[in-house]
Formats: C-alpha cells, structure tokens, sequence
C-alpha cells in the first residue's frame, strides 16, 4: 500500500543538546541582549529559527568528504571535486568559490557595476542589497503585485513583472549591467518562482542584450516546487528542473549554507570566460586563490556532496512537508500566515496579527521578542527594521511586517515543530496585550544585526 | 638533561597518501601550469612546500572541536570560546572573526584609509600592499637595510629603521600617516623576526606621533619564539609571555590563523577601541558574515580556539622553528645560497646567487621554483619579482632587492625524511644550475599577478634548456627519476 506519512529519508547520526530555560531568565537574557535576538548567546535559544542559512546538519557522506579534503592552497583535489559538482548541478563552466553567498556577490558587484548603475531583481535580499549599494548601484526590486498581498495563495508569489522590467531596462538602457532574479524570493516569503517566469524574463534580458543572473540559494526548494505547482514539470526531476532554470541565466551566485547543506561557503558560476577571469582577480584578493576560494578544502568537499543531496527528491519531500505541516496547523488556529508556505520557512503576518501596534513600533520586531520569551524560539523580523530605511537615510514603513521562522535542514523534528505550533498558540491567546519597541541605536547599514531597542 | 633535539610533541593520528610522479609527468603538468607553481594541481605534487598557510595538520582535540561546531547564526558558543583565546594570549578587547586573514586586512584598509594616505610597514606583504592600494594609499617599506642584504646575519633582519619611518611621517604629516603596519615575523624578508626593544621603540615613537601601531600577527608566535631565543633580556620568559607583551605594544591586529593557529581557514581582527570595533563589525557583515561568525563555520571557530592554545606551547614553537632550522642547516652545509639567518616558516632560495646568469626580467626564480619541480616534484613559491608586481603608478616592473625562491613548511605535516628528500633536491638543481633557463609572461593578471601568471620558456629547449640531450639523461640519472622523456 501507499503510506500517506511522509517521513524523514534519514536517521540521526549524531546530536547536540539543547538546554532549556526559565521564562524569567529568557526575559533577562533578551533584555540583556538590548531586545535584538541576533544578539542573543545561541545557548540561550530553545528552538533556533533565526535562519536556514549554514544551520543544517549535514550527512555521513559529506563529513567523510570532509576528511578528504585536500588543504593544498593551490590545485587542490578537493576544488576538481566541487568544480564538477557544481558544473553537473548548474551547467556553468566557470566555477569560483567564495566563502560565502555574500562574497559571491560582492566579487560579481565590484566586477560589473559601475557608481550609478541599476540593478533589477524580483527582491534584493538583504546583503545582496547592501552590496549593489555599497558600489554607488540602485537595487531595484520588481516582484509581482501578488508578492505583497500575505493572503494571496497565488502558486508562484515570487515572481518577477516582467512589464516593470521591460520598462526599468527601456527607461536605463546602459545602466544595467544585469538582471537578477532571486529563487526562491526569500524576502517576499520564500515564495517560489516560475519556469515560465524565468523564461519571460529571460526574453527581456535577452532583447535588451542584459545578462541574467540567478541568486540560486535556494535553486533546489524552488525547484520542487515548480515540480509540485507548474503546469508540464510533475514528471520532472528536480534536477532536470534545476538545470533547466540554469539555462536560462549566464550566470548565478550562490550561498551554498542553504542548498548546498553546508555549514559555510558559496560561489559564483557564469559561462563567460572573460568575465570570470576578472571577477577571479578580485577574488583573490579579498577571498583567496581561485581554487579555494576562502574556503578550507573540506569544505569544498562537503558542498560537492551537499549539492546533490539537496535534489533527493524524498530530501524535498520531506523538507517541504515539514514547513506545510506547520503552516496548516497555524491556518487551523486562525494565525495570519503569508501563504501558501513556501519553501524554507513559515512567515507570520505580524502587522496582521499585531494590528494594534503601529509600523514605527516595529510590530514584527517585537513579535520576535514575544517568541523568544514565551518559548525560547528565534525568529528573524523581515520587516521595517529590515527595510524602513532608505538609502538617503529618511525612514518608510516596509510593505509587510513579517516575521521568518526559517527551518535548518534536517536539524529538527516533529515534535520540535508541534512544539513551535503549541507556542505560537500560546502566543495567540496574548497577542493583543503585546507591545511595540523603540529603536534605541543602529548602524547606517544592515541595521537589524546590531541594532538595539527597548519596550515602547 | 638539556633537550638538543626538536622531536615533534605529537605522534601521527591521521595519514594522506602521496603520489609520486614520473618525470615525464611534471614536464607535462608544469607546462600546462604555465610555468607557474600556484597553478599545478596538487595531484601532480610530492612535497608541497608552496605555503603554511591553510595547509597544517589539525590535532585529535581540533577536529573533536569541529564536532563541537554550534553552528547558530548568531551567538554561537564557539565565537566566545575563540573570543576567550584571542584575549587571553593576544590580548585584544575586541574580536571580529573572518575568513581569513585578506579578510581582516580588507576591513582595516577600507576603515582607517583614506585616499592620499600614506602606510610605512616593515616591508611589503602581497595582499596587505594590495589592499592598501585599493584604499587609495601609498605603501613605504621603512625596514632595516640589512633585511635586504641575504647574507646578513643580523638576528632581527625584521626590525623598523626608526630614521626612515620618520622620513616618511615628516614628509607627509602624522595626520596622512593613518597607522604604520608591522609584521612579525617578516615574510618577504625570509620570515625575520623584530625584536621586542624595537617594537618598544616604535610603539613610543607612534603613540608620541598619535599614529595607530597595527600588528600583523600572522606569525607572531613564530617571532615570539625568536625574541626568547635571540634577545638577551628575554631569555628564559615563555613565548606566550612574550607575544602578550608584543601585542600589548600595538592598537590592533589583523591575523590569518591559517598559519601560527593551525587551521585550515579562518583568521580576525583584534582592536582595542570600542568605537573602531563597532565600526569594523557593521562592515563584516557585509563582506565577511555576521560579526559573531565572521564567515566562519561555527566548528571553524572552535578549531581557531584550541589552535591558539596549542600554538603557543613552548614545545611546539621549538618542534615547528626546529623542523625549519634542520632544513636550512642542511643546505648551508651544502654551499646552497639562502637567506641567513633561516626564519620561522620557510627556507628561502637566493635564486639571484644561484642563477647569477639569468637577468632580472627573465625572473630567475619563478625560473627556480619550476626546474625544483622539474626536478623531484616539490612545489615552492617564487617570492621575487613576479610577486612585487608592477608600480602602480609607473607601470614598471618593481624588482626588489631580494629574488627569492621560498621553501614554505607547513605545520605537523611533513617528517624529517621529507626535509632530507628536499634538502637532496635543492642541492641536484644547484649542480645543473648554470643550464637553468629563464622565463617570459604569456598572461599577467592586472593584481596580484603572482596567483595567476601564465608564462613560457624563453629557450626553446625549456627550463633546462641548456643542457645538450646526453647531458640532460646524466643529469636525471644522478636523481632517482628512471621515466626519461
């Protein structure tokens, strides 16, 4: 018979305690920590959901990889097996490893633009941001009308407007260096994007001679999904899927701490020579030398390896499942929700839930505090504090208020989640005496990391 | 009894098979290389002496560490164990991780830099100059002269001329001297230490000046150990004693722990003002990781922290400097021009003693690093003209005095027969040095060149391209290679 439990295709091998806590000492430690969780002592957390970004455990293959790894600084064997993990998986030719996504990014960044360039993308993500800003760039979002509207359940919310695009490529013709289009839309709710998307934006690009290149963290998860809502892929692997999206772009970065299912590290892949050689002069000078890229040889070895696991179809199965598994369980106990959920994490509606709070009181930011005291959970606030800062330094209310509980791959299991669902309940049942936060201090860039608060 | 002897403080854990190769098979891979060593695959490679950097064995305790990884975005319980460390044996407050030591140096360049400044330092270092340019400055190396000179014995060839370096801060001002960079041990000067009397010295004169005194710690354990050993006045304190007082003399640090910290990545920057560190942590993030990770693995960090610990144990300084000495001594002993003394890291060729036939624009050492390899299969770096680059402002080759060819160890990794298989090594392409044959650029990479560079044979017989093709059979006879081409 076909058994409907969809369960984990792996067992555990090793574990890590976790330690639990009073909600008296978590009410100090968050005071402590000035009402901003990133500055929390993870040991501190229950239930960390701050990101699923280098927060997965990895499998027995990729640590046997790991001590393979081969640490020569030049020519090393290690790098001859991600470069051709990486080629299989994307079908770039030119592999550069970084150690980061963001290193990939800022490598490609201070190669191609130029002070007063424009750069469209369905959504900037954060540091992808900061780094078309920081070399005098406009970072341009363009996501379809959908992707602002939390209770839409449109299939593919991340999607780009292709009509806006043609227009932003129309109206700086020469000042776009190039598109990128950002799968899964990680800031619009880990919504997936479409193949048809893709292709149409594609077209675009390719009519205005701009190259396209693809943020591909989270390739694999959006890949699965467009195998699970698009028209034509159900019988497609998601690898097939994956190398097709590939195709359409001349190039991606990548931060391999999320479908990698690493720890840490990242690349840049393209097909044009020229272009790599520069962004390889670059490289080594703030990263390392082409063949590692900053990176330890072991961990090159253990994202070849994570690359692939990520496509496992049951991997995705269950991945997704667990993340729907929740959703349906807050949707069922009336919590507002961004729907459908996506692919890496569940996205409250905090200026939905918390409507009494006003958007200068930061309403999802202090939906983060409310988790982490009442459960011990952290999540990340993708909200005004995120955003409301414009790059003249005036203020504007970002349009949603969310807050992330992203979900580390193969980290947690379901009792952990019904756990989560049970305090979010909780939560709830208090949410209208729940207060807003005051900004107390804050850098000029990438504020949410470092910035400090206290209760309105 | 009074231990002569430098016997390694470890017995050996882990192993990694090596693969020798025939010569046919490095005339074919150095060729594909272009001529360059940095561009072999490591396959092809028997010792690999090109860096210590990133390249040590780790211990049993470091990889139980990895297991320990929390690998938390932020605040993670590894950060504060390595924050610990950092503190306790280099005494900087304030810690920002990052992926290496570049990663450091681009973070200070980019915070204390302006366009128009100027940075005196012992001696240039590669990526240090680089990001410095790149900030819009103007590097003075205001070394000792004899740091120049490889012949000289002088025992701390890595100290600041405090004459030059005033020449430098009343040309310019004290105000477009933004910090003076100083390394210790020195790498380009054949890994020399400076001496604690002149690290005081500088310290007073900077603080007097209010210029910033930035360490670049990368081997400070290295140069700790030389102070304890060659400076009368401090004989007999510990090393990790002595690097606590070198750090205490300076503002910050950058630091690659790749190399003194035995790990395989990772590195930081070490501040004491507040304000300076909470500027360099909200540009961390955007280059590097969040300033609690630094774009570091969590397990990453733990292996740093116990590194450190290990590092500046007293047997393992003498073991590691031991290993490199025992090396050196062996090719002084053969009349084989290096650079005296021997450093902490590396036996450095003197390739302009050992090819005095070869001019300088047909750089005599990348030229010396490919027949090594030719030879036996050992990689080493050119540390020469290739890596000084071009000025950037004239556009000319810079040829510094020192054309060297360096013999890096790394550390843990390789025994005391390895060092006799390179010391025989050495010593057979000095005997056919004369029909050592030069090399020209067939693509040069804007920066950096050094990584990159692709070059060709400037004879059409090759690198040995003076030896007739009996000579060259006899040649290869005399080593154990028996595949001739």
């Amino acid at each position: 018979m076909n058994f409907r439990t969809i369960i984990e295709p792996f067992r555990i091998k090793t574990v890590e305690p976790i330690r639990q806590t009073t909600r008296d000492q978590r009410a100090a430690a968050l005071a402590a920590a000035r009402y901003n969780v990133f500055l929390l002592q993870a040991e501190d957390v229950l239930i960390d959901l701050l990101t699923d970004s280098g927060t997965g455990a990895m499998s027995v293959q990729q640590w046997s990889g790991m001590m393979k790894g081969d640490e020569s600084y030049a020519g090393g064997r290690s790098y001859a097996v991600f470069e051709r993990s990486v080629r299989e998986v994307t079908g770039f030719a030119q592999v550069i490893p970084t150690h980061q996504g963001r290193a990939a990014e800022h490598i490609l960044f201070s190669t191609v633009l130029k002070p007063g360039d424009v750069v469209p993308n369905n959504t900037h993500f954060d540091t992808t941001r900061a780094n078309v800003q920081d070399r005098g760039g406009v970072a341009l979002d363009l996501p379809i009308a959908e992707g602002h509207v939390a209770q839409s359940t449109d299939p593919f919310k991340g999607n780009m407007d292709v009509a806006a695009l043609e227009r932003v490529l129309t109206e700086h013709r020469g000042r776009v260096p190039l598109v990128m289009i950002t799968i899964t839309n990680n800031s619009e709710g880990g919504q997936p994007v479409s193949i048809a998307n893709v292709r149409a934006v594609r077209e675009v690009c390719r009519r205005h001679g701009v190259p396209l290149f693809i943020d591909a963290c989270r390739f694999a998860e959006n890949a699965w999904l467009i195998k699970q809502r698009e028209k034509g892929s159900a019988d497609r692997t998601p690898r097939e899927i994956a190398r097709e999206l590939f195709a359409l772009a001349d190039g991606c970065t990548m931060s391999a701490k999320k479908d990698g299912m690493s720890n840490i590290g990242g690349f840049l892949a393209m097909n044009d020579a020229d272009l790599a050689r520069r962004c390889r002069t670059r490289l080594v000078l703030t990263e390392g030398f082409p063949t590692y890229g900053g990176l330890a040889g072991y961990d090159l070895e253990a994202i070849a390896v994570g690359l692939n696991e990520a496509l496992d179809e049951d991997y995705l199965r269950y991945r997704i499942r667990s993340i729907e598994y929740l959703g349906e369980k807050l949707i069922a106990a009336g919590i507002p929700i961004v729907t459908p959920t996506g692919g890496h994490a569940i996205y409250l509606d905090a200026k939905r839930w918390l409507s009494h709070i006003p958007q200068s009181e930061f309403p999802a930011w202090a939906l983060t505090c409310t988790l982490y005291v009442e459960g011990g959970i952290r999540g990340v606030e993708i909200g005004s504090v995120m955003f409301g800062r414009q790059p003249d330094g005036s203020e504007r209310p970002a349009p949603m208020e969310l807050v992330r509980l992203a979900f580390p791959r193969r980290v947690y299991t379901q009792s952990h989640v019904d756990y989560v669902a049970e305090v979010l309940l909780h939560v709830n049942t208090l949410a209208k005496s729940i207060r807003g936060v005051r900004m107390v201090d804050a850098p000029d860039v990438l504020r949410h990391f470092t910035a400090t608060f206290e209760p309105a | 009894m009074r231990q002569q002897s430098w016997a390694e403080p470890w017995r050996i854990k882990v192993v990694e098979p090596l693969r020798i190769t025939t010569r046919a098979e490095r005339e074919r891979a150095i060729r594909e290389a272009g001529y360059n060593t940095f561009l072999l695959r490591s396959d092809d490679v028997y010792i690999d002496l090109l860096t210590d950097s990133g390249t040590s064995a780790m211990s049993d305790r470091q990889w139980a560490g990895m297991m320990l990884g929390d690998e938390a975005y932020a605040g993670s319980r590894n950060f504060y164990h390595l924050q610990e460390a950092v503190e306790r044996h280099y005494g900087y407050p304030e810690l920002i991780p990052t992926h290496q030591g570049r990663g450091a140096e681009h973070i200070l360049s980019r915070m204390l830099i302006k366009p128009g400044d100027h940075v005196p330092g012992n001696m240039y270092f590669t990526t240090t100059r680089a990001h410095q340019e790149l900030a819009g400055a103007e590097f003075h190396d205001v070394i000792i002269d004899a740091a120049h000179d490889p012949a000289s014995e002088f025992q701390f060839k890595g100290n600041v001329d405090l004459t030059k370096l005033d020449v430098v801060v009343r040309k310019y001002g004290p105000a477009k001297v933004p910090y003076v960079s100083v390394a210790a041990t020195v790498n380009m000067a054949g890994g020399q230490p400076i001496s604690l009397e002149n690290l005081r010295k500088l310290r007073e004169y900077t603080k007097r000046h209010g210029i910033l005194l930035i360490l670049d710690a990368t081997r400070a354990v290295e140069n700790a150990w030389f102070i304890q050993q060659r400076e009368p006045a401090e004989r007999g304190r510990l090393v990790s004693d002595i690097l606590l007082e070198m750090c205490a003399l300076t503002d910050g640090a950058t630091m690659s722990g790749k190399k003194d910290s035995l790990v395989n990545i990772g590195g930081w920057l070490g501040l004491r003002d507040a304000a300076l560190a909470e500027e360099a942590r909200s540009l961390v993030v955007m280059f590097e990781g969040l300033h609690t990770y630094g774009g570091l693995a969590g397990r990453d960090l733990e292996a740093m922290a116990i590194g450190i610990e290990e590092s500046v144990r007293e047997e393992h300084v003498r073991s590691r400097i031991g290993q490199v000495l025992y090396l050196g001594q062996q090719l002084i002993d053969a009349g084989v021009p290096v650079v005296r003394p021997i450093g902490g890291h590396a036996v450095f060729l003197d390739a302009s003693a050992m090819l005095p036939h070869l001019p300088r624009e047909e750089y005599p050492a990348q030229s010396l690093a490919a027949a090594l390899y030719l030879e036996s299969g050992i990689r080493a770096m050119e540390r020469g003209a290739v890596s000084a680059g071009r000025d950037a402002a004239t556009g000319e080759n810079r040829f510094p005095s020192l054309e060297l060819v360096r013999l890096t160890i790394p550390r843990r990794v390789y025994t005391q027969a390895h060092m006799d298989v390179t010391a025989e090594s050495v010593i057979a392409v000095r005997e056919v040095a004369e029909r050592v044959r030069g090399l020209r650029f067939t693509y040069e990479p804007t920066r950096l060149r050094f990584f990159q560079a692709r070059f060709e044979c400037v004879h059409p017989g090759g690198i040995f391209g003076g030896v007739s093709a009996p000579e060259r059979a006899l040649a290869m006879a005399s080593s154990d290679s028996c595949a001739l081409p």
